[in-house]
């Protein structure tokens, strides 16, 4: 009796620095945020209640719209190159051949990298000098300006993609490993094609996988600042200009407007929470 | 004897495996080129000689490097091994105390029924997937009036917001594949709850710990938001920040500085991570997939 009542003490005990954590890091900010996004900050005055008109001005400014759009543009095209190359890659090391055990651990590598790292990397392969221009060059080809207005978005995705892809790799590797051998078997003795097996074994059974790893990436991707920060700073004008970038621009930089950041936080805060859910339920709890 | 199918089957095989490494490879190349190529040679493919100065130069930077250096890195010519250990001073506070309090939580999490655990497992998860670029307004404002601005441990403290939901969830799901009977018969033998913790399951869940460490550290390790806006004084910038300063209007300036700063930052994680690599897939897929 005494040890039950100990053990339920413990239990709190163990999680409620978590939940204190939690609550201080995620919880107060989101709430003082809500209060602070309908405040107004006057030039060089202190801020005071205004109601929705952050909001309206936010929803009236193009560049709002500019910049959802430019998120999903930069988001989902990054993941679907990632989820294509991760499938690719899992699927040919999961094969037997020498070197395998080799190339597995290698094809971590871009992902070890941190962020700030792949994109200094890139920017040595971007510079008008740099690795891209000079395999053109020698392909005969004409240099590019990788990170003009119109290449930019390209640029940044394919950054990110190089950086994120083995997470991918790796999710989908642990679940082709997880499905069983007899089902190869199986449809082998019944005389299944290799593109069959595929669809008919290997799709589904990796299904839960992709889902999960496919919303994971796709909530980091929409989160992604670093990469373009340090390459386009979300520029030219604002053909890389996405949720992440500005919000620290309307914050810190251009405008350096808390309460209409904290606005604009509130505003695509629904297009976060929306995949949150889907993420959430499929990691099913 | 091989038969046609097999024979195709290693074709794919080697072209699939030239293709993935040209795919890794040539983009991480020029950097790492240029980190060892000497200063006038930064811009060509091949350099006729390989030099470790730009390197060395990250701890006790030459006159030259300083002066070559015509953007930011100019006019803060301390050596990057003030950035680097200000990196290291947060990521590991950051990591001990995510892997610490996210352990005893996943603890809880993964053994004890009790009222409201639901609800505790689902805060965990929501702060794990949540974006928090979204809270630096309100992040900033408080960690300012509680005056851990500009200090490396507020810095530390705000990056909790990766590395204790992560450590949570990982460690659960490491504590629920250690079986329940190893501290049953622990606490039949007569220990006490804690002892049983400490003696018996704590060893066994060292690969756990290791792996919610690595991971915490490079999220830390990683993070340039944050630091941009906690940070104002050069002397407690880390090493994303830091990175930074080798660009002038857009421009490389010191190109081989630049790159051996880059690759120095890259090769501590990489080269952790091949090693555990079979841990960090585990953890990450387990942590964050349930299967």
């Amino acid at each position: 009796m005494k040890r039950r009542l100990k053990d339920s003490m413990y239990r709190w005990f163990y999680v409620l620095p978590t939940v204190v954590l939690v609550f201080f890091i995620f919880i107060v900010p989101i709430i003082y945020e809500v209060w602070l996004s309908f405040q107004a900050k006057p030039v060089g005055g202190e801020p005071v209640f205004a109601g929705l008109y952050n909001y309206q001005r936010l929803l009236s400014s193009e560049t709002f719209y500019k910049t959802v759009a430019n998120t999903i543009i930069y988001s989902f095209s990054s993941v679907f190159v990632k989820a294509l190359i991760g499938l690719g890659a899992a699927l040919l090391l999961n094969e037997k051949f020498w070197g395998r055990g080799f190339l597995r651990g290698f094809s971590i590598l871009p992902w070890a990298f941190p962020s700030f790292v792949c994109a200094v990397l890139f920017w040595f392969n971007y510079d008008y000098r740099g690795t891209f221009n000079t395999l053109l060059k020698a392909l005969g080809l004409q240099p590019v300006h990788w990170l003009s207005y119109n290449n930019a978005m390209l640029s940044v995705v394919i950054l990110n993609i190089w950086h994120g892809w083995p997470f991918f790799f790796m999710g989908y590797l642990a679940g082709l490993q997880a499905i069983p051998v007899d089902l190869y078997e199986a449809a082998d003795i019944d005389g299944a094609t290799a593109l069959q097996k595929f669809r008919h074994i290997t799709l589904p059974m990796l299904k839960p996988v992709i889902l999960t790893v496919v919303l994971l990436s796709l909530m980091w991707t929409m989160g992604e600042f670093t990469q373009i920060y340090m390459t386009t700073g979300g520029g030219p004008i604002d053909a890389t200009l996405t949720i992440p970038i500005q919000t620290y621009k309307i914050a810190f930089q251009t405008e350096v407007n808390m309460p209409l950041a904290a606005a604009y936080s509130i505003l695509v805060l629904p297009i976060y929470l929306a995949l949150i859910y889907f993420t959430l339920r499929q990691m099913g709890e | 004897m091989p038969t046609r199918q097999n024979l195709y089957k290693r074709i794919v095989i080697v072209f699939g495996s030239t293709l993935l490494l040209l795919w890794i490879i040539v983009p991480s190349f020029w950097a790492f080129k240029t980190s060892l190529s000497p200063h006038e040679e930064a811009w060509k493919p091949l350099p006729s000689r390989m030099t470790l100065d730009h390197y060395i130069s990250l701890f006790s930077p030459t006159y030259e490097a300083i002066l070559r250096g015509q953007g930011l890195r100019a006019t803060i010519p301390d050596p990057m091994i003030i950035y680097i250990s200000n990196s290291f001073i947060v990521s590991l506070v950051a990591s001990i105390l995510g892997v610490f309090f996210g352990s005893l939580a996943g603890y809880s999490l993964a053994r004890f029924n009790y009222p409201g655990k639901r609800f505790v497992v689902w805060l965990v998860l929501f702060a794990y997937v949540f974006p928090v670029f979204t809270l630096m307004v309100p992040i900033t404002l408080i960690i300012r009036a509680i005056g851990l601005y500009n200090s490396l441990i507020g810095l530390a403290l705000v990056h909790l917001a990766y590395t204790l939901p992560y450590s949570t969830l990982m460690m659960r799901s490491y504590f629920y594949g250690i079986p329940v009977s190893l501290e049953e018969a622990a606490l039949i033998d007569g220990c006490t709850r804690f002892e049983a913790l400490w003696r018996i399951v704590v060893p066994v869940a060292v690969p756990g710990f290791v792996t919610a460490f690595i991971f915490s550290f490079t999220l830390s390790w990683n993070d340039l938001l944050f630091a941009l806006i906690l940070l104002n004084t050069s002397k407690y910038y880390t090493l994303p920040i830091a990175t930074t300063f080798f660009l002038f209007g857009g421009e490389i300036v010191d190109p081989g500085g630049l790159a051996a700063t880059a690759i120095f930052a890259g090769i501590v994680p990489a080269v952790i991570y091949m090693f555990v690599q079979k841990y960090v897939v585990v953890g990450l897929i387990k942590g964050a997939v349930k299967m």
